[in-house]
């Protein structure tokens, strides 16, 4: 056993609402690892698509202060959500790249800003820090037989340079992670395509449109079920898949997994502790055909 | 649709305005060569009357109204995809934020309303609660946008999956959020930032 | 008293427009030691240098300085005309006010006083500077080729057919390059092997060429007119000497399904096999890798066939010198591949078109082994995949090439053309199919060449698409093109059955080792750079040695064949001498200070330092000092540098005046 893992866990304000399944499941799974997760105190909005959209400044600031925050916990910074995490790596990059910007953050919120604390995906902890060995030795339920369409969607890996999570064309982490619990994985095109993040609330009908591409790729492809890391592209692809079957007149009934939850299943933990009953897409039918609960 | 001839001069093309996108975007403008690779993968594209690479051209003319005048850059989802691709490592996804920006600033240059409502309100929401609450975003912005019933069915179900909460608190240290807001606009105010 | 003349160039207007000649014609004339100064409109000018010389012996003058531009532009020039008056020409300086003065400053009074300073310094420096003698080496008429490609083929017939021995040194089995590989070429769609083979057999069969096959240099030591080369020959396994070529060892071999590198990997070749059959020579070579003898110990199939008994197992690498005057550098190109490279690397693949694991998506050279009457297909067009013919086909250009993204700025140059006639060689071979091209701009310069591509449009019905490729993604037994074109400014889709990307030309592995073995030097690609981009443009930097080919940047044939032929003939006029001057700007020791440490000849890149015995009347050994081999330094100046007693000079620019310089400041 490597050292002990512990992190500042920021959650990012989804996984406090319409998100809670992938804060109480990573929650559980990490207690079940034995990894550390303290919330980052009195944490604040990242400020999101929307900030940085028309305010880069407003967005560099509101994430400059989280960083702060979470310097006061030790550990790394343990992102959940896709868009927090692209928004605290980014801030990062341009606040180390730009004198000119870092002055006027560190005007704005009035105190020096950090850029020393490493920020992670959870991904990142699962296949990196924990190591895909130890995880995969935790398992005590393989999901042999389920066949999972990894959707990384836009923020997790782009763009090249900035997240360095993984490669932003040909990424794995994903895949590596649900194929070390004992899911199969399938090839599918529209794995890193957009689903129209944000705009679910201001242009919906560009969401449903985008969202339904990514949907018949992955039921073409031969999935059972997806897997995001990502609050906003399982809005779209859990709550809006209902209505997006009866836009374009088919059916999908592809439950859309939170790794966590996914994960979650593999080393034990029951529905109740995975938050599966809030899932749109009902993922009970599965699990039981494939005898996973 | 008439398009108006464009008549290119010194005085026609705005050099001042391209610097203040570069100096938001921290990218360079004059880099882009026109290969089109950013538009080719745009996910948005087909809803763009200008794609983003004619944005860039534009851009390089210094004809910023024209850009400004369309939704184009209100339809960019900020995904990156075109950040990530383009041959010259031009950063047009920070572009396209610099764009949102000053439009936003000038108030209005741009039609896209939904796009500037829902971010208004965004905002809003965090300068009041240091957080973001989904369920008053949303039915806000219904109201607002005068769609009350815009995702009326989902509604209902988001609550009882417990996905849409009816109450919230707001952070303890609430105040530093608005000084960081008051900071940024008395900034701006000294003209210390864009 | 040294009489010194300064002559101060105008340069036209680019030095005086910032710089007041007349000015620093008048301050430096009243300097110690200055007995003439002037300026003038252009001193390079036939009418300038007369007055140089009209000046040294009306004025009797000592020494001369010219302040003007880069000495790398005219100090021979100059150098020149100081010797026709009589002077030796070392007790000629350049003082460059143009690069490193009017050039780069915009303030006038400023600059003049910069330019007055650089000329005093000069004159300072050149008080100090001593007759030099000029120093006459043999010169060996023989020259070396490394490379056989078109380039390397066509500089070694050259300079044979002068009458002058050549020695050929190719890495692969066979000569030929990447032209040997091409089916037809534009812009007039000859067949490339019907005009390269006929080239080829003339160098196997010419009396004055000597050629190693599957061979490499080692080492390359001496200089201009005398280097020794080092060649180390492969082992082949079969004795050139014996075999007839008969290929009875290639039908018999029974490891039949090794990828052949020269069909692109799509056709398969034996373990003992010649890369094609035009190959020369036309001994096999038996891959040690994949060879069943080699790896298991048993098999042994073609020596058993070999009537002469040419198999050799035992055979050894072999290293042989040679004795060279001359070397013509032409070692081509590589094609860059879209597969992932390895982390750290300052080039990247491209992940968005598949990193090259979508099966159907190719390169430009295997589309040339698909269309090639003698390829793996008989010059069918047929998909890797399935070998269904391909009815909807797609090209996208610049695929590597102008990205900085990925690692290369550079424009490949040939793609544009070569696409053209892909197109072409498509139309011809599949009647019922549609071509489609995605492009920034053509760029077809060259004669006949926009005539060329126009015709694939207007004649062949290849359809241009002008915008980029953002991602390819195999769907089905398709491979879905997610394109833009920005012409009509929107998003297109193309569903192809085969896409071919031109992919851009990279320098050859292993470019960078050659180059450091030859002391010459390079682009940040690893492309060798020329001494002149304009004016030498086919020499090296480092005497003696020449450039021909796409190792110096991307090339067609044409030009690949005309740079071959101006190399060939600057090694006929070094030939053309028994005897050949250098510049004496070399180091120096002083025996009497040399401890004998030894650091210069540690330092020395060029190996010019050799240890050198002083001994008494009866011969008993005194000391070991350092001497440096004026025929191989380079005058770089390092090992002045590195002496810790200070007893080596470089001639021309000694400790003395370098600090005359100084304090002349
Ligand atoms: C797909 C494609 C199509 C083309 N079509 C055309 C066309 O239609 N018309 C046209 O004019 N041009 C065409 N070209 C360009 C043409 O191929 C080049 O101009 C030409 O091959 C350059 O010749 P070269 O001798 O300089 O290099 P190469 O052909 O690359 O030859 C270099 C030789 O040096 C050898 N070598 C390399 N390193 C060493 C070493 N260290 N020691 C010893 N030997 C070494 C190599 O093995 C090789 O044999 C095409 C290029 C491509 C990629
Ligand atoms: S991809 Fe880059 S270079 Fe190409 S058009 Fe877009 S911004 Fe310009
Ligand atoms: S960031 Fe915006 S402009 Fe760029 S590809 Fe995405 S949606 Fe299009
Ligand atoms: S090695 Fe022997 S069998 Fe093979 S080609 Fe030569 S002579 Fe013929
Ligand atoms: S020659 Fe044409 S295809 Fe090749 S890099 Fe240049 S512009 Fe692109």
């Amino acid at each position: 056993m490597g050292k002990p893992l512990n992190y500042s866990y920021y959650p990012g304000c989804s996984l406090h609402a319409s998100a809670s399944e992938y804060d109480l499941s990573t929650r559980e799974l990490f207690n079940v690892l034995g990894i550390g997760l303290t919330e980052v105190p009195d944490w604040f909005c990242c400020g999101a698509t929307p900030a940085h959209n028309v305010d880069e400044l407003l967005s560099l600031a509101l994430c400059a202060k989280n960083l702060e925050l979470a310097d006061k916990v030790e550990g790394d910074m343990a992102v959940a959500c896709a868009s927090c995490f692209s928004r605290l790596k980014t801030a990062q990059h341009v606040l180390g790249v730009s004198d000119v910007k870092r002055t006027q953050v560190e005007k704005a919120i009035d105190a020096p800003v950090k850029l020393d604390s490493n920020v992670k995906h959870l991904l990142e902890i699962l296949a990196k820090d924990l190591g895909l060995e130890r995880l995969a030795a935790a398992v005590n339920k393989p999901l042999s037989g389920l066949k999972v369409a990894c959707y990384y969607g836009c923020l997790l890996t782009r763009p090249s340079d900035v997240p360095n999570l993984d490669c932003a064309e040909a990424p794995t982490i994903m895949e590596k992670v649900i194929e070390a619990v004992g899911a199969e994985t399938v090839a599918w095109t529209h794995r890193l395509e957009c689903c129209g993040a944000n705009f679910t609330l201001s242009r919906p009908g560009v969401v449903i449109q985008l969202t339904n591409a990514v949907l018949e790729s992955a039921k073409a492809a031969g999935a059972d079920c997806i897997m995001v890391g990502c609050p906003l592209c399982h809005g779209n692809l859990d709550i809006r898949q209902k209505e997006i079957e009866g836009v374009y007149n088919t059916s999908y009934g592809l439950p859309v997994f939170y790794l966590t939850q996914l994960i979650g299943i593999s080393v034990g933990l029951g529905a109740d502790k995975l938050g599966l009953d809030a899932m749109m897409v009902n993922p009970m039918p599965l699990l039981k055909e494939k005898g996973l609960l | 649709m008439i398009k108006k001839k464009m008549i290119i001069s010194q005085e026609t093309m705005d050099v001042d305005f391209v610097r203040k996108v570069e100096a938001l975007a921290g990218t360079s403008v004059r880099r882009c060569f026109q290969c089109g690779k950013c538009s080719a993968g745009c996910p948005m594209a087909t809803f763009m009357e200008h794609p983003p690479n004619r944005i860039m051209r534009l851009l390089q003319l210094g004809q910023w109204q024209r850009v400004l005048a369309g939704r184009s850059i209100w339809y960019c989802v900020s995904c990156e995809t075109c950040t990530t691709r383009c041959p010259n490592t031009v950063d047009l996804a920070s572009i396209m934020d610099a764009l949102r920006k000053l439009s936003w600033d000038s108030d209005g240059a741009s039609k896209e309303s939904y796009v500037q409502l829902a971010n208004k309100l965004f905002l809003q929401n965090i300068r009041t609660y240091g957080r973001q609450y989904e369920m008053r975003l949303a039915a806000v912005f219904n109201v607002k946008s005068g769609q009350f019933l815009k995702d009326l069915m989902l509604g209902p179900k988001l609550i009882a999956k417990g996905k849409l909460k009816m109450f919230h608190s707001k952070n303890k240290n609430i105040s530093e959020i608005e000084k960081i807001f008051t900071r940024i606009e008395e900034m701006r105010k000294k003209g210390d930032a864009l | 008293m040294s009489r010194i003349g300064v002559f101060i160039c105008h340069c036209g207007e680019n030095i005086s427009r910032t710089v007041d000649v007349e000015r620093v014609a008048q301050e430096v004339g009243r300097l110690p030691g200055v007995a003439f100064s002037t300026d003038y409109k252009y001193m390079c000018s036939d009418p300038g240098q007369t007055l140089v010389k009209k000046a040294i012996q009306e004025q009797k003058l000592s020494h001369v300085v010219v302040a003007a531009c880069s000495p790398r532009m005219h100090e021979k020039t100059f150098r020149k005309a100081v010797e026709a008056a009589g002077l030796n020409p070392f007790l000629c300086e350049m003082a460059n006010i143009r690069e490193h003065c009017s050039w780069v400053h915009e303030n006038r009074e400023e600059a003049t006083v910069k330019a007055i300073d650089i000329v005093g310094m000069m004159v300072e420096r050149v008080k100090k500077n001593r007759i030099l003698p000029t120093i006459t080496v043999p010169v060996t008429k023989r020259a070396l080729v490394i490379g056989g490609g078109i380039a390397g083929i066509q500089a070694a017939l050259d300079i044979a057919d002068c009458g002058h021995e050549v020695i050929l040194v190719e890495r692969e089995p066979s000569i030929g390059g990447h032209m040997a590989q091409l089916s037809e070429t534009f812009p007039t769609l000859d067949c490339s092997q019907c005009i390269m083979t006929p080239k080829m057999v003339d160098v196997a069969n010419h009396p004055k060429i000597k050629l190693y096959t599957y061979s490499e240099i080692e080492l390359v030591e001496g200089y201009i007119g005398n280097f020794q080369v080092t060649i180390k020959k492969k082992a082949r396994s079969v004795d050139e000497d014996k075999c007839t070529g008969c290929g009875v060892c290639m039908t018999k071999c029974p490891q039949k399904k090794i990828p052949n590198k020269f069909d692109q990997n799509i056709g398969m070749r034996t373990a003992i096999y010649v890369p094609f059959p035009q190959a020369v020579p036309n001994t096999p070579v038996i891959d040690r890798d994949n060879c069943t003898w080699f790896k298991t110990g048993k098999c042994g199939v073609c020596q058993k066939v070999c009537g002469p008994g040419a198999i050799d197992f035992e055979q050894q690498d072999t290293l042989i010198v040679e004795a060279v005057g001359a070397i013509v550098v032409s070692t081509g190109f590589d094609l860059y591949t879209i597969a992932e490279k390895p982390k750290g690397s300052p080039i990247k693949g491209y992940g968005e078109f598949g990193h090259g694991k979508i099966p159907d998506v190719i390169d430009g050279m295997t589309f040339e082994r698909l269309a090639s009457a003698s390829g793996p297909t008989g010059g069918k067009i047929l998909r890797p995949s399935d070998g269904k013919e391909p009815k909807q086909i797609v090209f996208i250009q610049c695929v590597g090439s102008r990205a900085r993204e990925k690692g290369i700025s550079y424009c490949s140059k040939v793609c544009c053309m070569y696409t053209a006639k892909h197109t072409m060689l498509y139309h011809h071979k599949v009647h019922d199919g549609q071509a489609y091209v995605f492009f920034m701009d053509a760029r077809t310069p060259g004669k006949s060449y926009d005539e060329f591509w126009r015709r694939s449009i207007e004649e062949e019905e290849a359809v241009y698409i002008r915008g980029m490729v953002s991602r390819l993604y195999q769907k089905g037994d398709k491979i879905v093109v997610m394109g833009s074109d920005i012409s009509v400014g929107v998003q297109v889709e193309i569903e192809a059955d085969m896409v071919v990307l031109a992919t851009a030309i990279q320098p050859q592995k292993g470019a960078d080792a050659l180059a450091q073995k030859l002391g010459i030097s390079y682009d940040k690609y690893h492309f060798y750079s020329e001494a002149h981009a304009k004016l030498r443009p086919v020499e090296c930097a480092t005497a003696g040695i020449y450039l021909a080919g796409a190792c110096q940047g991307p090339k067609d044939i044409p030009e690949t064949v005309s740079q071959a032929s101006a190399a060939a003939a600057k090694v006929m006029a070094l030939f053309s001498r028994n005897q050949m001057e250098r510049e004496p700007i070399v180091a120096r020791v002083r025996e009497a200070g040399c401890v004998g440490c030894f650091a210069c000849k540690k330092v020395c890149a060029y190996g010019a330092v050799e240890e050198k015995e002083i001994r008494d009347r009866q011969g008993n050994l005194i000391k070991v000092v350092a001497y440096v081999n004026p025929g191989v330094c380079a005058g770089c100046g390092t090992c002045q540098a590195t002496c810790p007693s200070k007893s080596v000079e470089l001639d021309g620019y000694t400790d003395e005046q370098i600090i005359a310089m100084i304090e002349a400041l």
